[in-house]
């Protein structure tokens, strides 16, 4: 079964008295351990789509079924409890919180579980690990290279152990070996944690980590 | 709890801003505690006043003293049980230097039989009443001054007719203590001594500051003081009697008016610093907008957020709070050394910050963080995190 099923999605904007069609009419259906990249061009309507499936966002028709919910049917409360469960969002610039260092950045998500400090800390840890930065956990961002946060932003999205990872052009800021570095952590990450990866892409490079590749253009998926 | 630390790191982030409105709040709550204290000295003197003594004094003003005679005649007066004298001295160690005030007062031996509250041995009592010289000073300011039994000590008054070129000598032949049980308030740092010494050293110049006169029925007050006001209307010297809670009303209403202005300043006072605050947190989390996003992002309840974002406001507020209330108690301490409200406060007792007034100072202050921090904490519970991330 697909762990993302999207069924004719539809997404409009209204500015003043215009409609906008961003998403028309979009199927997509993603199999639990794949690797999606998400092609287009500005504007196409990636980060939209993208934001659809990590449900921190809703279409104006069709459905968004991810990891066997219907996030339709859940109130902004529970969709933000199943956000905290079900995925993990890497985003281009990161958004580490700059006052936290490394490590309190990762243990963010477990604060909302019922667990000890010692037992938080050491889940942390232990993604931090898996990125590669258990020496620079108690380094604050800025003492951090762009590649270093982005993999701290990593460790964030996968410690509560989440089946799906949304990126929205993960590499978008990289200089050309950070983003090797990155793309090779995401497919560890595929292949040796069986996580399920959406993720939105203008390099040809990335694209070709992933098993599979979409193009979308002007809110219909083309291929 | 396991938030604390993210709240707190964010307060220090920017500490220059944290700091300036912990500043500003804590001076908001120093006033608001200060003016308190001082609303609270200057009222306390009325609860202790009695309800079945008027207190007469000059129609113009306590300035001008009253006949000696016309003590007979509010004897004559139906419901009028006893008639004593009571002239504020004001003397000092040098004249018109209050620096180590206390309220000093020409009495009469009725007066002290109308005013029980002030308790004295038998023996002293008459070893007083014995003593042309001789005073009675409170407990308090026998401990304060070390005078004890027998000592003596000089007072000079700055009021021109009782100046007589050298200073009064006395002699402390009884100590008081308060009556705090049954008289609650009662004021415990006075200092009495024999109208008649007054009258001599004055070469009998001294008229009656105050008449006291105690009557058998509170209820008759306003009449009684009306009746006896009636007997010199056609006199030089015209009077006016008025129950003693009224005639300390009127005394304080000066500084009850000041009390009044003050609390007005200090409202406005108030009001810029929830301003300030307000700011200082919309600004905080204004420039956090994706990292609200991010919370929520991660799946923070919306609710929570903004219960992070009212949290750092309070605690905006608590931390000045806290530090108003370290300066209050320093400045209430000192208020006595102070020139021109020193003379005020000064012979008001207990002066301290009062644990309520405290209390309520701190409440003030956590209020208006939390007030302070309720748009942009609602506004941050009500943002959608596309738009927060799109417009960051
Ligand atoms: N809240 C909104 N209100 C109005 N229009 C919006 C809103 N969000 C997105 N859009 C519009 O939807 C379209 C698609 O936006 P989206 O961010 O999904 O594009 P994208 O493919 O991610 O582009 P890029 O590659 O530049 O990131 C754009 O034309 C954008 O202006
Ligand atoms: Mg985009």
């Amino acid at each position: 079964m697909a762990i993302v099923d999207i069924e004719g999605v539809r997404k409009v904007y209204h500015r003043d008295s215009q409609e906008i069609t961003v998403l028309d009419g979009i199927n997509l259906r993603v199999p639990e351990g794949e690797f999606v990249a998400l092609m287009g061009p500005s504007g196409s309507g990636k980060t939209t789509l993208l934001n659809l499936i990590a449900g921190i966002d809703r279409p104006t028709s069709g459905r968004v079924m991810v990891a066997g919910t219907d996030l339709s049917l859940l109130s902004e409360g529970a969709l933000a409890s199943w956000r905290s469960h079900n995925v993990g969002f890497i985003f281009q610039f990161y958004n580490l919180i700059p006052v936290l260092t490394a490590v309190e950045n990762v243990e963010l998500p477990l604060l909302l579980v019922r667990m000890s400090k010692a037992q938080r800390r050491e889940r942390a840890l232990t993604a931090l690990r898996v990125v590669g930065l258990a020496d620079r956990a108690l380094h604050y961002p800025r003492q951090l290279s762009g590649g270093q946060e982005q993999r701290v932003a990593i460790a964030r999205a996968i410690v509560t152990d989440p089946k799906v990872l949304v990126a929205d052009e993960p590499t978008g800021d990289l200089d050309a070996r950070s983003a090797q570095e990155i793309l090779e952590l995401m497919e560890t990450l595929n292949k040796q944690f069986r996580k399920t990866i959406v993720m939105v892409t203008h390099d040809p490079r990335a694209a070709e980590r992933a098993h599979v590749q979409r193009h979308l253009d002007k809110g219909v998926l083309t291929a | 709890m396991r938030y604390l630390p993210y709240i707190l790191k964010h307060l220090r982030r920017n500490w220059m801003r944290t700091g300036s409105t912990i500043v500003a709040m804590s001076i908001c709550i120093f006033l608001f505690c200060t003016l308190q204290t001082l609303i609270r000295a200057v009222t306390f003197n009325l609860k202790s006043a009695n309800a079945n003594i008027l207190v007469m004094r000059h129609a113009v003003s306590l300035v001008f003293n009253l006949p000696i005679a016309y003590k007979e005649r509010i004897a004559s007066v139906p419901g009028v049980t006893r008639v004593g004298i009571a002239n504020w001295f004001g003397g000092s160690r040098r004249p018109g230097e209050f620096r180590d005030f206390f309220p000093n007062f020409a009495i009469d031996d009725a007066f002290l039989e109308m005013y029980p509250e002030y308790i004295i041995p038998p023996d002293q009592e008459q070893a007083y009443r014995q003593d042309r010289r001789g005073c009675i000073i409170a407990r308090k300011l026998s401990v304060e001054r070390g005078w004890n039994i027998g000592d003596t000590f000089q007072l000079e008054s700055f009021i021109p007719p009782y100046r007589v070129g050298r200073p009064f000598e006395f002699v402390v032949r009884a100590i008081y203590d308060a009556d705090e049980k049954r008289h609650p308030g009662t004021v415990d740092n006075l200092m009495f001594f024999h109208y008649e010494y007054l009258y001599e050293m004055t070469n009998q110049r001294a008229g009656i500051g105050t008449y006291r006169i105690q009557i058998a029925d509170p209820a008759q007050a306003g009449a009684i003081s009306k009746a006896v006001d009636a007997l010199f209307e056609n006199s030089d010297a015209q009077t006016h009697t008025e129950t003693e809670a009224a005639f300390r009303a009127g005394f304080v209403s000066l500084a009850g008016n000041l009390a009044y202005l003050l609390n007005a300043i200090g409202l406005a006072v108030t009001f810029t610093i929830l301003l300030v605050t307000a700011n200082t947190m919309s600004m905080a989390v204004r420039e956090r907008r994706t990292e609200i996003a991010v919370l929520k992002t991660l799946g923070f309840p919306s609710g929570l957020v903004m219960g992070l974002i009212l949290t750092e406001s309070a605690a905006l507020g608590a931390l000045g709070g806290a530090l108003a209330l370290g300066l209050s108690s320093l400045a209430i301490g000192n208020l006595t050394k102070l020139p021109f409200i020193g003379d005020a406060v000064r012979g008001f007792p207990d002066l301290g910050l009062h644990p309520l007034v405290a209390l309520l100072g701190f409440g003030l202050a956590v209020a208006l963080g939390v007030l302070a921090g309720l748009i942009p904490a609602f506004l941050a519970f009500r943002a959608r995190i596309t738009d927060l991330l799109r417009s960051a």
